[in-house]
């Protein structure tokens, strides 16, 4: 290949990340925030994992009426811009709190615990995705929806069955254990957007 | 109530202070403006009632004609009477060919935008679309007594950025301040959640069912004391009103339309769109045009127009999906739009999510009371609304090999920033290519592109060590500015992004539908993309380390490596990216002993005289 003295920005800084097609959007998102950010702190919402969703929305939306870039729309330009910084930082820690695993994702990093793109998987576990993929990509290709919406089913109650465990796990601080439910969330949300996929074209 | 005691003449004196300010609906089909008086919203009136069609006549002596006498010239002067012309909005030439089959005028492009060719001369849609707004602005001036100091202008929830900016370009082009672009539904939610006499002035989750003469929108909203928070957004844009009058001319005249001049098919369609007008009121109509009569029914019409509501049913279960919600979670259906008059779309909408569809609000105006009650916001500071909007289609970066890299998320809420890290290519690349992109699929020349921009002066380094951080900020009118910052230097760049060309509502809707039907399809392409990239990458750079540093390179290794190489080149030729991936691990097991060596001499140049420790931290080791 030629050697362009510019070109294209070649791969997220992510040591691997191209190598691995399976790990998705969260961990770049939290890679790319400020790690001594206090995104609780920001909401005003008590540090926990198993917080009340309604609190978390009430104090969102007293926090966007004090802060929207509206209520600043004849201010002096640097209060606008104030605003606008303030009221970003605010809809982005919201964005990660309301869903529960970027919000585990967050509070493992948060405690010094990050999951790379290169994670060692259990093989028994691998294999027994791989297998299922298998599964749903022979009943896509056979146009048996029942089948694929059977598997949706079935992983939707084990992504469910997963993250009723982290409530448990956060309270008994037990860190690995939640890093690997998490490494197996992104496997099976994978498989369920490939759900998503089949079905959606099926339509 | 308690009476508010005032001195004498204080709130005329008030009145004087406040900022006159207007709420316009610019529309494919009608357009209004509206105003806020005494704490409520209303709308202004001209001649011929609230509603001035958007339609806008270049005479041939020069003049021109906007609204209801321009619309009476359309059947004797097609091509210098243009109607629809949002449909044109922020679109380039590549859109052209998909537009200019349904507009009764002639198109021109140049690689920059569309423009329209009259008789007498070339204008773009900006430009038509400034007449409209100039119109609305003497009106609103003629009823306030007094020039128009800020405007809200709304806009379709699923434009674009180059439709966007286009929009505020021709509100700027009419002489006016532009305070904000607010998002069609949510605008009528503003206006049925602030309402009292409404069922949502108590709050709760709505559905906006927004269907225009060239639109259609379904945003889902959160209204809580005050606070409107939108969920989630989407939309077809083949479902305005317009599509449907195409069907019904298509449906009556079949073979006679295709191919037929463009005063022919200007008069089917609004003698199309007669019928339908005439079916709200009426089981049956008869569509006339020259020898042909033909008696429509209700039933013929709700036939004609089901391909085009599947589409919507469709765009309705995504935008549900991705609010994470079920029908049955929402407290009302809004109904908005000209089109949400057809008894045909009230009944379907009623079936699709169970419920009665509320209409409280007339559907023809309610946008347009609520961008109103926008501009009174922002004007005055009031503080007992708080609009919290979303982006509509992800934002993202063209990675090398063609995929794109999605920094915002569609739905993100406005205000929204993102900040990543990149790093370089090649060896001594000095440079980095930044290409902007809308939408939702997974590689580059299936989005829209918004900008391109370089950013240079990257001092030469081994590739992967040089790294760029890149942040995207989207603020309230969900326009996006683009800065790119070299972190060893300092350097900086930055965009605001300003697009060449637009996409059409067709491209936007499609690209959002297409990302669900090949989403499939598109990994296992973005797969081999990114795997090839990779693999190239590689084989370039231990082809040139085993020329540099043969002294570091021992027999076994050295043949080791070649094995691999070739192993990886075979997997490189098929469509695999598994192989491809396992080949590329199999190389760097095999050069492992050679790259550890030449890693360390690398440590050692780059940071002679710094403490270990610092350079290992450096390397991110």
């Amino acid at each position: 290949m030629a050697s362009p003295s510019t070109s294209r920005i070649a791969s997220p800084a992510d040591p691997g990340r191209a190598a691995s097609p399976d790990s998705d959007a969260e961990v770049r998102s939290s890679a790319a925030r400020p790690a001594q950010a206090d995104l609780f702190a920001l909401l005003g919402v008590a540090p926990r994992y198993d917080l009340d969703l309604k609190e978390l929305e009430a104090a969102f939306f007293a926090k966007s009426k004090e802060l929207h870039p509206d209520r600043f729309a004849s201010a002096p330009a640097a209060e606008r811009v104030a605003a606008l910084t303030k009221s970003r930082a605010l809809n982005d820690a919201y964005q990660t709190l309301k869903k529960p695993v970027p919000r585990a994702e967050y509070m493992l990093a948060a405690k010094g615990m990050l999951i790379t793109d290169n994670e060692r998987l259990d093989p028994a576990f691998l294999m027994e995705i791989l297998d299922l993929r298998e599964e749903l990509a022979e009943a896509r290709a056979a146009g048996n929806m029942k089948v694929v919406e059977a598997n949706q089913g079935s992983m939707q109650t084990r992504r469910k069955t997963t993250l009723s465990e982290l409530p448990a796990l956060f309270a008994a601080n037990d860190l690995s254990a939640i890093k690997d439910r998490l490494i197996a969330l992104r496997y099976l949300d994978r498989y369920l957007e490939e759900c998503d996929a089949a079905l959606d074209s099926d339509d | 109530m308690l009476f508010q005691i005032s001195e004498p003449g204080e709130s005329k004196i008030k009145e004087a202070c406040k900022q006159r300010v207007v709420g316009i609906d610019l529309g494919t089909t009608n357009s209004l403006v509206a105003h806020v008086a005494d704490a409520t919203p209303e709308v202004i009136s001209g001649e011929g009632g609230p509603l001035v069609p958007s339609v806008v006549h270049y005479a041939v002596n020069g003049g021109v004609i906007v609204g209801r006498p321009a619309q009476a010239k359309a059947l004797d002067a097609p091509r210098d009477t243009l109607a629809s012309v949002k449909r044109l909005i922020g679109r380039g030439a590549k859109d052209l060919a998909s537009v200019a089959a349904m507009l009764p005028y002639e198109l021109t492009s140049d690689e920059r935008a569309v423009s329209i060719k009259t008789t007498t001369k070339i204008v773009s849609p900006v430009e038509v679309s400034a007449e409209v707004l100039r119109e609305l602005k003497a009106r609103a001036e003629a009823a306030l007594g007094g020039p128009i100091e800020g405007v809200v202008i709304t806009v379709p929830a699923y434009f674009d950025d180059a439709q966007r900016q286009a929009t505020r370009d021709a509100g700027r082009l009419a002489g006016l301040e532009v305070l904000r672009l607010l998002a069609e539904p949510t605008a009528a939610a503003l206006a049925y959640g602030l309402d009292r006499a409404t069922a949502a002035a108590n709050g709760g989750t709505y559905a906006v069912f927004d269907l225009g003469g060239g639109t259609f929108d379904l945003s889902i909203l959160k209204l809580v004391d005050g606070v409107f928070e939108v969920k989630a957004t989407g939309g077809d844009s083949a479902l305005g009103g317009d599509d449907l009058d195409r069907a019904i001319a298509t449906a009556v005249l079949g073979d006679k339309l295709t191919g037929a001049a463009h005063a022919i098919i200007g008069a089917a369609v609004a003698e199309a769109r007669r019928v339908k007008e005439a079916l709200t009121e009426t089981a049956s109509a008869t569509f006339t045009l020259g020898d042909v009569k033909k008696p429509v029914t209700r039933a013929d019409l709700a036939a004609w127009a089901q391909p085009l509501l599947d589409r919507c049913g469709k765009a309705c279960r995504r935008v549900l999906k991705d609010a994470e919600l079920a029908k049955d979670d929402l407290d009302g259906v809004i109904l908005v739009g000209g089109s949400t008059r057809s008894p045909v779309v009230v009944d379907f909408v009623a079936e699709l999510f169970g419920k009665t569809p509320l209409s409280e609000l007339d559907p023809e105006q309610v946008v347009a009371l609520g961008a109103a009650v926008q501009a009174d916001v922002l004007a005055t500071g009031r503080d007992d609304v708080t609009l919290i909007d979303v982006v509509p289609l992800s934002l993202g970066l063209e990675m090398m090999g063609g995929v794109v890299e999605k920094l915002i998320h569609r739905n993100t809420n406005i205000p929204a920033g993102a900040t990543q890290t990149f790093t370089t290519y090649a060896d001594n690349q000095t440079g980095f290519d930044i290409h902007v992109l809308q939408g939702e699929r997974e590689t580059a020349d299936t989005c829209r592109s918004l900008a391109r921009f370089t950013l240079r002066g990257v001092p030469p380094m081994i590739a992967g060590m040089g790294r760029v951080e890149i942040t995207f900020l989207v603020d309230a009118d969900g326009l996006l500015k683009v800065t790119a910052k070299e972190l060893t230097t300092g350097k900086e760049s930055s965009i605001e992004v300003k697009p060449s060309y637009g996409l059409t509502d067709e491209e936007v809707e499609r690209m959002l539908v297409d990302s669900f039907e090949h989403a499939e399809d598109d990994l296992v392409k973005r797969n081999l993309l990114v795997e090839r990239v990779e693999a190239d990458r590689i084989l370039a750079a231990t082809r040139q380390a085993f020329i540099d540093d043969p002294e570091m390179l021992t027999a076994d290794v050295r043949a080791a490596g070649e094995t691999a190489m070739t192993v990886l080149e075979t997997a490189m030729k098929g469509e695999d990216y598994l192989a491809i991936r396992h080949a590329v691990e199999a190389l760097d097991v095999a050069t492992k002993p050679f790259a550890q060596l030449r890693m360390n001499r690398a440590i050692a140049a780059q940071f002679e005289g710094v403490a270990l420790d610092d350079a290992a931290r450096k390397v991110g080791a």
